[in-house]
């Protein structure tokens, strides 16, 4: 018996162990620290610290959902709050104006629940083969290979679709047109998966060897201690990270309203997936820029966002209610806050085969559900009649199949996941890189833009937006750990954190082009910054920081409690414990957190538009209050705006996305870095 | 130890990328830009009977085109913003205006015309671009503000290359637009459904597309809606059965332009055409001052409106004042 209490501890101490007993850099050579009045001077600093980047962030969320609440508010006396909710009819310009917007309410719902049923499977499956079954090998290949696609901005993906999806769908399955649902849905999967993907491949890695080795000394195959101890011990995470993902597609502007048609109805029937339709952001996309400020339609678009924000509120509380009930008969992989004592629900739960009951119904069911809607929408009702009557036969014969077997057949799925992942990422690269590759030359990269960017080269635009990342991850990046930190590691799990952490979430599902608006009337004409290079650092900063707070928070509460108690326990202050014990091991996935967060910055447009890019420009900016130029704007103005810039337009994609990767590939190298010195 | 379904990923995506080298990069439907269209986006084989200009300086409003086309040397930076469609019009004029004028920055951003009005409103830009004439509500905020009018967008519907209508009548395309018609047979075309692409309804075409050609009448429900010319273009090229509109210059081999009846007899759009009002729609572009331009912008706008000024608006695809 190789009982997981014999070697498990003892790496846990070893490792942090030896940087925890080191004196603090403060005082020399004193062990401990804490008595000493300059340690615990530089703690109350370091907490006061922590507090402020934490009241900074909380209150930039307050103060956007404030704002966008105030330029919300005078459209509900002029068109009716029911009228506004149940109205089936959205026609702002017409005579009279109709602000009805039930049918994008449900567009937006029908969109997000496809693209889910479609990337939920897939990421779970990718994720669980890239932490689980992959070799180290193939997962170095993998890892990056999905996070590559999280650095596609969505102008491309939008270009994509248009040109090569809705094409496809449209001679597929023999339409009219291609702009459907059904393409918003598939659109929005490809770009939630990489989220969905990374985040909850850290959360199965996060979920602690020993419940592993438990399992298998057990006697459990592979497959039942991947999907009965690992997978439920990670589905706080994997719950975060779908959470994140719905986030992303309910809050995605330019590529779902290039594909979805746009057309505001309901679709008839309900289940039409080639209905064209029309989502809250699509409308916010199209018609924001255009619209007169000020007046009733103004205030309707931002009525629109302050619906998608109760739909990300919804959809919150009811991931909050399935963890909850998830949780309810389970061990939790990392008891979260030290401190209080634990729920008598999480001291009833004891043993580890106590995971697997609970949790895994619930889970399979929706799953299974999901998957057959995924097969129901793609292939019709046929093969999801067949489906089911296979799964149903899987379950009448289950006792007779071996377990290897379905070992067998389950790593299969995941394979096949994972191969349909790699080959859409295959198709998008090899469309830019076939179409980009002739515009490519070295006049394109150090030369400026002639004859309106259909010739001449891109050189502003790739300092502008290398400027504009820099910047907004010098603002976000601080900010946003600290604030995790402070969340996590000096509260209490209490209404504060939970309310905090609501508006987060609310706000990573905001839409980008509210914060465009929001920095245009705030940063660009309220505080006079016009538009310039500062205002779009910020902007872009107030945009990444909710994934970076969020990614932070769950990397550090997958850090198992007893190494802060075998920390504290040594002597260790508060800081020392989080600052070499609790932050070292979670910087993998800190930092998965900032790859996402910059790919998202560099490859936005709709903030930027407003707030800090030019088209075109013969002199680098010289200071902060210089507007810029932009690669994703670029490409935007390029691909709607100039005729005849094709080559152009596709060099700047490529250009764009290898910036990114090269950013990307030094985050990678610094994490796989860290994951080799701290394991426990 | 099983472990073959490890490389099953890799493998299909290799097997997938194989099949793309071999069958020799069809993957995409996208069409080849048109070389020699790519400087004068205009393509002329597109277009028939049409000039770059009309053979002379029109002798019309003197007070609009003047003949100062030569730049002073006003040292400074220019901030100008608004409306996308008005874009290319302003950076080319930038552009060339820079090229003589070497102490100038102009600096040109998009975002739409409602960023436009605001930002000459609220004093963050110079000068303002709008597709659509300032609002009541716009005028009452911000008093003062001085909209030119610089050039001219000719609307022009356009289908599928292979579609077999050539010219419609306003109603028609009404009627193709508001649901009249369930099939392009029914306007001499085959037994198709016509899938309509309109613009935003906030964008400055699809409101002069409603006045204009749809007298305010409803679209049909199922209308698509673009936020783009180029994404309007791009749709009809690789849809049978659409139908759409796009400001001139979007205008090349990949889509057909419609003729429209005017007077009785078809219409092709064209500079020229539109310029002596036989094609009966287009709508004008507007840049934006607060009260009267005074240097550097005066002199930019001055260029705008010069011989050399307007013959740039019409290499851009868009129609000259005159």
């Amino acid at each position: 018996m190789n009982g997981p209490l014999e070697p498990a501890p003892l790496p846990a101490l070893e490792s942090p162990g030896g940087p925890a007993t080191c004196p603090p850099p403060s005082g020399p050579a004193q062990p401990g620290g804490l008595p000493f009045p300059r340690a615990y001077g530089k703690e109350q600093a370091i907490h006061g610290l922590l507090f402020l980047a934490s009241t900074v962030a909380i209150v930039s969320v307050l103060f956007i959902l404030a704002y966008i609440f105030s330029q919300a508010l005078p459209i509900f006396p002029v068109a009716g709050v029911w009228e506004f909710l149940t109205g089936a009819e959205w026609n702002p310009t017409g005579v009279p104006p109709l602000y009805g917007t039930l049918a994008l309410v449900v567009g937006t719902i029908l969109v997000t629940l496809g693209a889910m049923v479609i990337a939920i499977p897939l990421s779970l499956g990718c994720a669980i083969f890239t932490a689980e079954i992959a070799s180290s090998r193939v997962e170095g290949i993998l890892k990056p290979a999905i996070e590559l696609l999280a650095g596609i901005p969505s102008v491309v993906y939008g270009f994509f679709g248009l040109v090569i999806l809705t094409e496809a769908l449209r001679v597929t399955f023999d339409l009219a047109s291609g702009l459907t649902w059904l393409a918003g849905s598939i659109l929005l999967a490809i770009m939630t998966l990489p989220t969905i993907t990374s985040v909850s491949e850290d959360a199965l890695r996060a979920v602690p060897r020993e419940l592993r080795e438990g399992s298998l000394a057990l006697g459990a195959t592979k497959w039942q201690t991947v999907s009965r101890v690992v997978v439920p011990s990670a589905l706080s995470g994997i719950t975060a990270a779908v959470i994140l993902g719905i986030g992303r597609a309910v809050g995605e502007t330019m590529a779902v309203l290039m594909v979805c048609g746009n057309a505001a109805i309901i679709p008839s029937p309900i289940w039409n997936v080639f209905s064209p339709i029309r989502t809250l952001t699509a409308t916010l996309g199209i018609e924001t820029g255009e619209v007169a400020a000020g007046s009733d339609h103004y205030a309707a678009l931002f009525g629109v966002a302050l619906l998608l924000l109760v739909i990300t509120l919804l959809v919150n509380m009811a991931a909050a209610w399935i963890i909850g009930r998830i949780q309810g008969g389970q061990v939790p992989a990392a008891p979260r806050q030290e401190g209080g004592a634990a729920p008598p629900w999480r001291r009833a739960a004891g043993a580890v085969g106590g995971i697997a009951t609970a949790a895994r119904r619930p889970a399979a069911v929706l799953l299974g559900c999901l998957a057959i809607l995924a097969v129901d929408l793609a292939l019709g009702h046929g093969a999801a009649l067949a489906v089911l009557g296979a799964v149903t036969a899987y379950y009448l014969l289950k006792p007779r199949i071996s377990p290897g077997i379905t070992e067998r057949f389950a790593f299969f799925l995941m394979a096949v996941a994972t191969g349909i992942v790699l080959i859409v990422l295959g198709v998008i690269l090899w469309d830019i890189i076939v179409h980009g590759l002739p515009a490519i030359s070295w006049e394109f990269l150090t030369g400026y833009p002639r004859n309106l960017g259909r010739g001449g080269g891109i050189y502003p635009a790739i300092v502008g937006t290398l400027y504009l990342v820099a910047g907004a991850m010098l603002l976000a990046l601080p900010v946003g750990i600290c604030a995790a930190i402070y969340l996590v590691e000096y509260n209490r799990e209490g209404r504060l954190v939970r309310l905090v952490r609501t508006g987060v979430d609310l706000l990573n599902g905001t839409p980008s082009i509210v914060f465009g608006l929001f920095g245009f009337a705030f940063l660009v004409i309220a505080l006079d910054l016009g538009v310039s290079l500062i205002a779009g650092q910020v902007t872009l900063a107030l945009m990444v920081l909710p994934t970076i707070i969020r990614t932070t928070e769950e990397a550090l509460k997958s850090v198992p409690q007893g190494l802060r108690e075998g920390s504290l326990a040594l002597g260790a202050t508060k800081w020392q414990t989080v600052s070499r014990v609790v932050v070292p091991p979670a910087m993998p996935g800190v930092l998965t957190g900032a790859i996402l967060a910059v790919g998202r910055a560099a490859g936005e447009t709709a903030p930027i538009m407003f707030t800090a890019v030019v088209f075109s420009q013969r002199f680098l900016p010289s200071s902060l209050l210089d507007p810029v130029m932009a690669l994703p704007y670029h490409l935007y103005i390029l691909a709607t705006n100039v005729p005849g810039a094709t080559t152009n337009q596709y060099g700047t994609a490529l250009v764009l996305l290898t910036l990114v990767v090269g950013i990307y590939s030094i985050a990678i190298i610094l994490r796989s870095h860290f994951r080799r010195t701290v394991r426990w | 130890m099983n472990t073959w379904y490890r490389s099953i990923p890799l493998i299909l995506a290799g097997l997938l990328l194989l099949g793309i080298f071999a069958s020799g990069c069809t993957g995409t439907p996208e069409q080849k830009p048109v070389p020699t269209t790519a400087a004068t986006p205009v393509s002329t084989t597109a277009v028939p009977g049409q000039t770059t200009m009309p053979g002379s300086p029109a002798p019309t409003t003197p007070t609009a085109v003047t003949t100062a086309a030569t730049p002073s040397q006003i040292a400074g930076k220019l901030k100008v913003t608004g409306s996308t469609t008005v874009l290319p019009i302003a950076q080319a004029e930038a552009d060339a205006y820079m090229d003589k004028n070497l102490r100038a920055d102009i600096q040109v951003a998009g975002g739409g015309s409602s960023v436009g009005v605001q930002a000459i409103g609220e004093g963050t830009a110079d000068i303002g671009m709008s597709s659509r004439e300032i609002s009541d509500a716009e005028k009452a905020k911000y008093p003062g503000l001085n909209p030119i009018d610089v050039a001219t967008d000719a609307v022009v519907v356009i289908v599928h290359p292979q579609n077999p209508v050539s010219a419609l009548t306003l109603d028609q395309v009404r009627g193709l637009y508001n649901g009249t018609y369930q099939g392009w047979d029914s306007v001499g075309g085959t037994l198709t459904y016509p899938v309509t692409i309109g613009r935003d309804s906030t964008s400055g075409t699809r409101v002069y597309f409603s006045e204009a050609v749809m007298k305010n009448e409803k679209y049909r429900s199922d209308m698509r809606e673009m936020n783009s010319n180029g994404a309007v273009k791009q749709t009809v090229a690789q849809t049978p059965g659409a139908v759409g509109y796009v400001g001139l210059g979007f205008i090349d081999s990949t889509v057909k332009p419609i003729a429209i009846y005017s007077n009785g007899k078809p219409v092709t759009p064209s500079i020229a055409t539109i310029l002596s009002h036989q094609y009966p729609i287009s709508r004008p572009l507007y840049m934006i001052t607060k009260g009267q331009p005074s240097g550097l912008a005066q002199d930019y706008l001055d260029f705008i409106l010069s011989r050399d000024g307007q013959k740039i608006v019409a290499d851009q695809g868009f129609v000259p004042l005159a």
